[in-house]
């Protein structure tokens, strides 16, 4: 292998990303229909 | 075509724009996890750098955006110059998360520690706050013309500031030299890595985009809303 | 025309500081809190760690700042009551010269703070100062110009915001950090014997930043006044 075996870091900055990425979405469309 | 006819058709681009980008994070995810290699120093956790420098890419830009808005508002005092200026701010605020907590996560695996004082963090530390001072700021001015002047204040003040932050950061640390930041490939990054950087790149642009759109639709209902309720039509 | 911008200045200045004169409330609050910073920073050092030189910058500067943010919190809340600075904004005087009036002003008034500070400090931390009070009182003037400047302009600002004491330090902040670096950096060479010419990045950036953002500040205050 030769590299260190620390993939958790890569997938918890994945998954912050998403998860902040589809709160704001979310936060979004309610906010948008809240306005309709 | 009327005040809501725009809002109703920025909405329809904006929804266009987002859910296209955010199917092509999916496939940029695809892209980093299977067809990238994997960094021979710092091992898999190197991939958190496509969604760190993507994420700062955007909330950099979108930051810089509203300044340069702030700036053209003061000039030609055209409200919407502000209303886009606002969305920007706060689509710039939302990537800021991600890059300042994807970016110590990073620094943990190259540098042992979560934070370090170098000019790149520190300067983005602190624009994050700017910008957090330029949203508390207009959560405090009632009047829609007051509050556009004073935020295009700060946002210009932002624009001239910056760079100070970062020279003198970059200052301090050449007095103190830390151990030089890994690279992603080392000097030059194979193709393979290049690819999949400007490829992630472009979708959170995109994404910035399609949710600016959105955010400033919502502003123009907001507008709309208030319009109506002045008039007293329900 | 510039002879009134002046002559409103000194004018607008005089009037503030003789205001503060009567009360001195907030020079006393400054003086307590630099002789409390002093102390708090000499105490919680391990002296057999850390020398005094060591921590000196930091204790004034520390000082200094947040002198500088008393002060200026003191100089609008002074105009916010009763609506006070309306009455300035309505008189026939050019409203550059009430803003440069209002820097002086709060110039002075830090000022005053930074020179009874700064024997305090020579006396508890031990540290001679006379021989480099020169340049120890040129980087101190460039560093505060720097941020009584861009606080002046901001004061102005949140005067009219709602919670206006909490948002003069938060939006304040960003704009300490590179004068504040460059004159810890300077004033710790200084202390330390080190000759002048070896900061002359720093002094040129503290030099660049202080007209960058009078510059600015001038420019953006009829933004933040106009009605």
């Amino acid at each position: 292998m030769g590299y260190p075996d620390n993939a958790v870091y890569a997938v918890a900055g994945y998954i912050i990303a998403s998860a902040v990425i589809l709160a704001y979405s979310v936060s979004l469309f309610l906010r948008i229909r809240n306005e309709r | 075509m009327t005040k809501r006819d725009v809002a109703l058709q920025l909405l329809r681009r904006g929804w266009v724009l987002t859910l296209g980008a955010l199917a092509g994070l999916v496939i940029v995810y695809t892209r980093v996890a299977f067809f990238t290699p994997i960094e021979s120093t710092q091992g898999p956790a190197q991939k958190i750098f496509y969604v760190h420098v993507s994420s700062a890419w955007a909330s950099l830009g979108a930051f810089a955006v509203t300044g340069i808005l702030s700036l053209l508002y003061l000039w030609r005092r055209d409200r919407k110059l502000d209303t886009v200026a606002e969305a920007s701010a706060e689509v710039g605020l939302m990537f800021g998360v991600i890059m300042l907590t994807t970016g110590p996560i990073w620094g943990k695996v190259v540098w042992g520690t979560w934070w370090d004082w170098d000019a790149k963090l520190t300067s983005t530390l602190f624009l994050f706050l700017l910008f957090i001072g330029y949203t508390v700021l207009r959560g405090a001015v009632a009047d829609l013309d007051t509050r556009a002047r004073f935020s295009a204040v700060i946002g210009v003040l932002s624009l001239v500031l910056v760079p100070f932050i970062f020279l003198s950061v970059h200052m301090f640390r050449t007095l103190h030299p830390k151990p030089p930041v890994l690279r992603a490939g080392g000097p030059s990054m194979p193709a393979a890595m290049l690819i999949t950087l400007l490829f992630s790149v472009f979708v959170f642009s995109v994404l910035y985009v399609g949710f600016v759109t959105l955010r400033y639709a919502l502003a123009v209902l907001k507008e709309l809303r208030a319009e109506e309720a002045a008039h007293g039509i329900s | 025309m510039s002879s009134s911008l002046w002559g409103t200045a000194f004018a607008v200045a005089a009037k503030d500081l003789k205001i503060e004169w009567r009360t001195k409330t907030a020079f006393a609050s400054s003086l307590v809190f630099a002789v409390l910073v002093l102390a708090i920073f000499y105490f919680s050092r391990d002296s057999t760690v850390v020398s005094e030189l060591d921590i000196a910058p930091a204790a004034i500067w520390v000082t200094f700042t947040f002198a500088a943010m008393l002060g200026l919190n003191r100089a609008f809340l002074l105009e916010q009551e009763n609506r006070a600075i309306d009455g300035l904004l309505l008189s026939p005087v050019p409203r550059t010269g009430i803003f440069v009036g209002k820097i002086l002003g709060n110039l002075a008034f830090v000022a005053v703070v930074e020179l009874v500070s700064l024997p305090l400090f020579s006396l508890f931390f031990n540290v001679p100062i006379l021989h480099v009070l020169p340049s120890l009182l040129g980087v101190a003037a460039m560093a505060t110009i720097a941020f009584v400047t861009v606080g002046t302009l901001l004061s102005a600002m949140v005067v009219r915001t709602r919670f206006a004491e909490l948002m003069l330090p938060i939006l304040l902040l960003p704009f300490l950090v590179p004068p504040i670096i460059g004159a810890v950096q300077i004033t710790a060479g200084i202390l330390a014997g080190r000759p002048m010419s070896e900061f002359a990045g720093w002094l040129k950036l503290l030099g660049a930043f202080d007209i960058a953002f009078v510059t600015a500040c001038l420019l953006l205050f009829e933004a933040t006044v106009e009605e």
